[in-house]
């Protein structure tokens, strides 16, 4: 039944696609045809199978081998008509870390699950391992059982989204203490409903709670889910970071267009607030109204790049250009507002919305390699810089100073 | 204005950069800035054979009907170069204050005069103030006896000293017009005046009852087209030079050691190169996407060439300023090419309209649209 990728046409393929989501699903109740309610686990279970929810991947694995072009051409259509589950190859960091890096066991016990609804979240970080992610404490040992044996984890991770809803996380952990800190890292995927799993909401200076701590006491992992090999995890992990950045980029491309035609929203907080003759707000506004605009020229041009070159170095800019234009438009919001800044709440809307801002704009700052080590990123990998001397590079970890 | 592809604009690009390589290389700049008309009349004749001068001009006068694109483009390279010419005033603004006009003998004299380097323009397009606005136009043009007569001064002249001919914005009661002069008329003063750039030439010029021709149908419309393209033209020519002098302050980086490592690896340099980068990019970024719009005659290509006009001129102010910062004492030596950057960048910060005029009307284009 699988077309041959190399040779099928797009308008067959969209013909296809189209005919297939006829038979199979249904627009306007947006669930799968001739049911009373939507059943995610079984219609994703329908689209995997037809290969067009990773259609990149292999056939072996509920690919069908296809390009990333003909791959785009299929989320188009299934993203016209309201499709769930499209583009897993792109945006399910579980499932695309074990496709990739797993072994063929483990893509067998936990790929098609990965697919049809079990979410995974993210165990990178920790209280003492924030930019410097080598340093990781939790604890992975390895206990024989009568079973053969199998890992137990302890330690405590933090910064982790959809903690609550996941059913596997993506676990950095320390087995090896005597090795340098990157040669002692494992990659395991971590089952998330156990006991031993103490889940915590984080409040953030937003007044929101996006992201959790984790406390693992005595969890355990079965010896099959650990990915690239003991000790291996480190290589894992630049993968799986960049994947992750790949879809941050992506995100990051998309969000400056959404303001197009519209009156800029600086200018019209200054037109509401009276300030929109203020001369000195008027150049304030226009400059940061210009950064948010360059960036996304950058962003064009480094699509424009990748189409024509396979690559663009520019991509890499936009998320600490980012940085500036959101403390920036904060600022000259508060600017705007004047004494007004210093209230908050619902009967302040303007002023609530520009103090979230404020706070919200560390959580690309911050968030996803600070700043600092953006700047580092960029100045190594695209300028050529040498590295700065790290201390602890070629130190067993058991004495590496940490606090 | 015809169409080129990416590939011929490369092509021109390569052939005017390996132009500027042969002949106007660093010790060749500097004889040619320090020469009496500031510039080499050599690369000018060949820059002219090359087609160069005839970029912008139609092919049916001498030129080769290059749009902004192009132009952007060479400009690039240019302010790689920091080419010292009268390239802005003559091919530029000159050339499309000609082209603009409806005196098709005018136009059949001059413009290919223009394009085989035979003439030299100046272009006197603002008062004492220096804003390029037309309330800033501080000369006087009237008719007697059917002749034009101009009367006044006119500041921040490029290279007026070797031009044959001045092109002159004035006054004709509401609205203003331009007007071609004999530059070797007795009726005109030209005035050296002493620039901190050593790679421009700058002249005060008085006219004083000058006997002029007006540029027929060259209205205030005109006038704003000519000076936003070569706000363009400028904005290229500092996205160039940003990214040049950038690269050599990162070589730089690598190459030099203090307590025994390169200076590159400390991070207190490598965050702000870093951040430069982003100006780098932002500023070709800017000036590309300008002339895109320029030569498809979008509508928002007065918006982008506002965004342009400040966002380079900002941009090579930072990096040419910082490059001078990181490359620490050597760069403090007139022997260093970094200072030459820094004070062409801190002059086009002032050539035809400041960086605040220019996010003002930036800002007054988003409002308007």
């Amino acid at each position: 039944m699988l077309s041959n990728a190399a040779t099928i046409s797009n308008d067959d393929l969209a013909a296809e696609v189209e005919a297939w989501l006829d038979a199979h699903w249904d627009d306007q109740t947006r669930r799968e045809k001739d049911t009373n309610q939507l059943n995610v686990k079984s219609w994703l279970g329908k689209l995997v199978d037809a290969g067009y929810s990773v259609p990149t991947w292999s056939p072996d694995w509920f690919g069908r081998g296809y390009s990333s072009k003909q791959a785009r051409l299929i989320d188009k259509i299934l993203k016209s008509r309201k499709v769930i589950g499209r583009s897993q190859d792109r945006y399910n960091l579980g499932a695309v870390t074990v496709y990739r890096l797993g072994s063929e066991q483990l893509k067998s016990d936990l790929l098609r699950e990965m697919l049809t609804g079990a979410q995974s979240c993210l165990l990178y970080s920790e209280p003492n391992a924030g930019s410097d992610l080598a340093g990781v404490r939790t604890k992975a040992e390895w206990v024989t059982g009568p079973d053969g044996g199998e890992y137990v984890i302890n330690g405590q991770k933090v910064w982790t989204s959809n903690a609550k809803e996941a059913t596997y996380g993506m676990l950095l952990a320390r087995t090896d203490w005597d090795v340098p800190k990157h040669g002692g890292i494992s990659f395991f995927i971590f089952p998330m409903m156990q006991d031993g799993v103490d889940i915590r909401p984080i409040n953030q200076i937003t007044g929101e709670s996006e992201f959790n701590e984790i406390f693992i006491e005595d969890a355990r992992v079965p010896a099959g889910n650990v990915v690239g090999g003991l000790n291996g995890g480190w290589k894992v992990l630049q993968t799986a970071l960049a994947y992750e950045r790949l879809i941050m980029g992506e995100g990051a491309t998309e969000r400056p267009g959404k303001q197009k035609s519209s009156v800029p929203p600086l200018l019209e907080l200054a037109q509401q607030h009276g300030k929109v003759g203020d001369p000195v707000i008027r150049q304030k506004i226009a400059q940061a109204i210009a950064y948010r605009q360059l960036n996304s020229l950058n962003m064009k041009r480094a699509k424009d790049e990748i189409i024509n070159n396979g690559s663009s170095s520019l991509m890499s800019l936009g998320k600490l250009a980012m940085s500036r234009i959101q403390h920036g438009e904060a600022r000259v919001a508060a600017e705007i507002l004047g004494a007004a800044s210093l209230l908050d709440g619902e009967d302040f809307d303007d002023s609530a919305n520009m103090n979230f801002d404020s706070a919200k704009a560390y959580m690309n700052s911050i968030g996803g390699g600070s700043d600092q080590i953006q700047r580092n990123i960029i100045s190594e990998r695209i300028l050529g810089l040498p590295r700065e001397i790290e201390v602890d590079r070629n130190m067993p970890f058991r004495d590496v100073k940490s606090g | 204005m015809s169409e080129f592809s990416d590939d011929e604009r490369g092509a021109m690009r390569d052939s005017f950069a390996r132009l500027l390589s042969e002949r106007a290389n660093e010790l060749q700049l500097r004889k040619a800035m320090a020469s009496a008309h500031g510039f080499d009349m050599g690369l000018w004749q060949s820059m002219a054979e090359m087609g160069l001068l005839g970029l912008i001009v139609a092919p049916e006068y001498g030129g080769i009907g290059g749009d902004a694109q192009l132009l952007e483009n060479l400009m690039e390279e240019a302010g790689s170069h920091l080419l010292c010419s009268p390239f802005l005033s003559t091919a530029v603004m000159a050339a499309s204050l000609l082209s603009a006009s409806s005196d098709e003998a005018l136009k059949s004299e001059l413009l290919p005069a223009i394009c085989d380097g035979t003439k030299i323009f100046a272009v006197a397009a603002t008062g004492a103030n220096g804003s390029w606005t037309n309330d800033d136009i501080s000369i006087e043009a009237h008719k007697k006896d059917g002749q034009w007569i101009m009367d006044g001064t006119a500041s921040f002249v490029l290279h007026a000293e070797k031009a044959d001919a001045i092109l002159a914005f004035a006054r004709t009661g509401e609205t203003a017009g331009v007007f071609l002069v004999d530059a070797k008329a007795k009726a005109i003063g030209i005035e050296k005046l002493e620039a901190n750039d050593p790679t421009l030439r700058l002249s005060e010029i008085t006219f004083s009852a000058a006997h002029a021709k007006r540029l027929e149908t060259v209205n205030e419309t005109a006038i704003a087209e000519v000076l936003d393209l070569t706000r363009l033209a400028l904005a290229g020519e500092h996205a160039g030079g940003a990214k040049r002098i950038f690269d050599i302050t990162v070589q730089y980086l690598q190459t030099r050691y203090q307590f025994g490592r390169q200076i590159g690896s400390y991070q207190a340099l490598k965050h702000i190169v870093a951040d430069l980068l982003i100006e780098v990019e932002s500023a070709a970024s800017a000036a590309r996407h300008a002339a895109k719009l320029h030569a498809a005659k979008s509508p928002d290509a007065q918006t982008f060439i506002s965004l342009a006009s400040f966002a380079c001129a900002d941009a090579y102010r930072d990096i040419s300023a910082q490059s001078i910062q990181l490359h620490g004492g050597i760069a403090y030596t007139w022997e260093h090419t970094a200072h030459l950057y820094w004070r062409r960048a801190r002059s086009g910060l002032w050539l035809f309209g400041s960086s605040d005029q220019h996010r003002e009307n930036y800002l007054h284009c988003l409002e308007a649209a």
